[in-house]
């Protein structure tokens, strides 16, 4: 316990004294501004509105490709130095020396980077507070869509953390992740490929495009929460065995 | 504090540690010398924890690092070789981070931060970062946060490499301080370092342990190879009577300019004779030819001798041995 606290903190403290958060806040903040300026503006010049499309549930829900996309640029870049760069400067030595587990090593690492993405997002909630001068919001929506992009940023968070701990090479690891995370985001788009039957509802399972579509609309699907959950947890779990097989490298 | 019983590493198909065996007692300072590639840092990285054991055992201050691996890493400080720190993290940052992690209770971090800080002499750059510090300083960093849980135990690999002279005898100075109240291991390539700080050396090469004693202990494997001689020999005759004698070769004689007929000697001995039979000889040599003996001392080897008789390798082995013996 002592260990993973120490090690969360010395990572979220690297993460945010170092350039990269900050850019990837600036150029995160820059895209969602520009996808919910052009969502808005398309609602504003809309006539008449149904009921459960407002421009939240678009946001969030049916164009959320476009979010998916910053979060499949963000997410790699987040996690590509996590234990890529401790290995090829040496600090994991002085790191796996200290009277520490690697569970707590690579859970200490991983719940920075889970409160780094969660840093990042928060500004967002900008919108909704904007939304509300003008509108009703329906809070149901916006609780649940949160918990999606947390469930799709824990899992991606989590791969990243394993790619990283493959490869001395920052670049490999993003490129690894982005690799990894683009295919399984490509699987879901089979989804509106294949004709019925079991591949298209294993792409459909995998979606993280219908995640955002169902929990946009406020529907808490259980089956997503436990995908997204088994992906985070198997992935801290083979980051953990690969980085305690380092010890018979 | 540790026991090492026939501890062998290997990397897949290089094995680089080979059957070594040694302890080392409380208190101690233990030079662990051995050219480059010798298997040092690997043997030390095993210790430390950082690297699992092929086969074999070690004990760190009682723990077994196999059975108990948290208990053996609180008993020691490590410091890895080159030092390697986060360049982004403050000095203070830094230390703080690693007394947390190291376990130091929070009501005495900030003072055993302070106290590394101040045996490592790096107290007024507490508010430095890390990337703008000299190597020697990023050095000291390391050996400040290898003593920040106050261990017992101190593995300190290559502490002095890199260093400019000054700040090798600084070092060296605190190794010897830090080993007055704690036992301390240091890997090193220079003999003169283990001359200078260390009660006891540890010599391996190529993955086995070839040497251990005390420095006097080390210097005694090395058989003598020759004799300096003073006599009085007012004619001159010495190197004459010498040659009548198996195994010696006069390599210089010099008349004393103050009194003419004192003479200095060296001799070189051969080496597969017995040298106590030759010296004898020799004494008996002189004497029969009327030259009075004031003094005859054998050459003490140089512990530089004894390390490169011990690492010295067949040419067909090891290339590149030249750099090392020179
Ligand atoms: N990670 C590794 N993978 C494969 N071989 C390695 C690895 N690390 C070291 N070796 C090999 O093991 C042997 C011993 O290396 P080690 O680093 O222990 O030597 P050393 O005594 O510390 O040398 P130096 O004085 O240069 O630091 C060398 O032949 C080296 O090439
Ligand atoms: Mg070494």
């Amino acid at each position: 316990m002592n260990g993973f606290l120490a090690v969360y903190r010395r990572e979220l403290l690297s993460l945010w004294v170092t350039p990269l958060a900050w850019v990837l806040l600036t150029v995160f903040l820059l895209l969602q501004g520009a996808i919910f300026y052009s969502i808005i503006t398309h609602f504003a010049s809309m006539s008449e509105a149904s009921v459960d499309t407002g421009p939240l549930q678009a946001y969030f829900g049916q164009e959320s490709i476009f979010l998916l996309m910053t979060l499949l640029l963000v997410c790699p870049a987040l996690t590509m130095r996590v234990f890529a760069e401790e290995r090829r400067s040496g600090t994991i030595e002085t790191l796996l020396t200290a009277p520490v587990t690697p569970a707590s090593v690579v859970l200490g690492k991983y719940s920075a980077l889970l409160t780094t993405y969660a840093l990042i997002w928060a500004p967002t909630l900008l919108y909704v507070v904007v939304l509300r001068k003008t509108g009703v919001v329906d809070w149901g929506v916006v609780g649940a869509s949160y918990l999606g992009l947390l469930g799709i940023g824990a899992a991606y968070l989590s791969l990243g953390t394993l790619m990283s701990a493959m490869t001395k090479s920052q670049l490999v690891a993003l490129l690894l992740t982005i690799f990894v995370e683009f295919g399984s985001f490509i699987l879901g788009v089979g989804e509106y490929i294949f004709e019925p039957g079991v591949f298209r509802d294993i792409c459909a399972h995998v979606s993280m495009m219908s995640q955002m579509e169902d929990f946009s609309k406020g529907i808490l699907d259980l089956r997503r929460v436990v995908f997204d959950g088994s992906v985070t947890l198997l992935g801290l779990f083979v980051t953990t065995r690969v980085v305690d097989s380092w010890r018979w490298g | 504090m540790i026991q090492v019983e026939d501890l062998t590493k290997d990397y897949g198909t290089v094995v680089a540690v080979r059957g070594v065996s040694f302890s080392v007692g409380k208190g101690e300072i233990v030079g662990f010398l051995g050219p480059n590639g010798a298997g040092k840092s690997t043997t030390l990285r095993v210790l430390a924890g950082f690297l699992g054991a092929t086969s074999g055992h070690v004990r760190i201050a009682g723990h077994d690092i196999a059975k108990a691996p948290l208990a053996a890493r609180r008993a020691l400080g490590y410091m890895p070789e080159s030092a390697p720190l986060y360049p982004e993290m403050r000095v203070s940052e830094y230390l703080m981070f690693r007394a947390r992690l190291k376990e130091v209770p929070r009501t005495e971090r900030l003072r055993a931060i302070g106290g590394a800080m101040d045996r490592a002499g790096v107290s007024h750059m507490a508010g430095t970062v890390i990337a703008h510090l000299s190597k020697g300083y990023r050095q000291r960093v390391a050996l400040a946060d290898a003593l920040v849980s106050n261990p017992p135990l101190l593995i300190l690999d290559e502490p002095t490499a890199g260093l400019d002279p000054n700040q090798i005898r600084d070092v060296r100075a605190l190794v010897k301080d830090l080993g007055s109240d704690r036992t301390v291991l240091l890997s090193t390539h220079i003999l003169s370092e283990v001359e200078a700080t260390c009660e006891r050396a540890i010599v391996i090469d190529r993955g086995r342990l070839v040497a251990e004693g005390t420095i006097e202990e080390l210097r005694a494997r090395q058989r003598s190879t020759g004799l300096e001689l003073r006599v009085r020999d007012p004619h001159a005759a010495a190197e004459a009577a010498l040659t009548a004698v198996f195994g010696v070769s006069v390599r210089s004689g010099v008349t004393e300019e103050t009194a003419p007929d004192r003479r200095r000697l060296r001799l070189g001995l051969d080496a597969a004779l017995d040298a106590d039979t030759v010296t004898e000889a020799v004494v008996q040599a002189l004497t029969a030819a009327g030259i009075g003996i004031h003094a005859l001392v054998p050459e003490q080897a140089s512990l530089e001798q004894v390390f490169s008789a011990l690492t010295r390798h067949e040419p067909s082995a090891a290339p590149e041995q030249s750099a090392e013996t020179a």
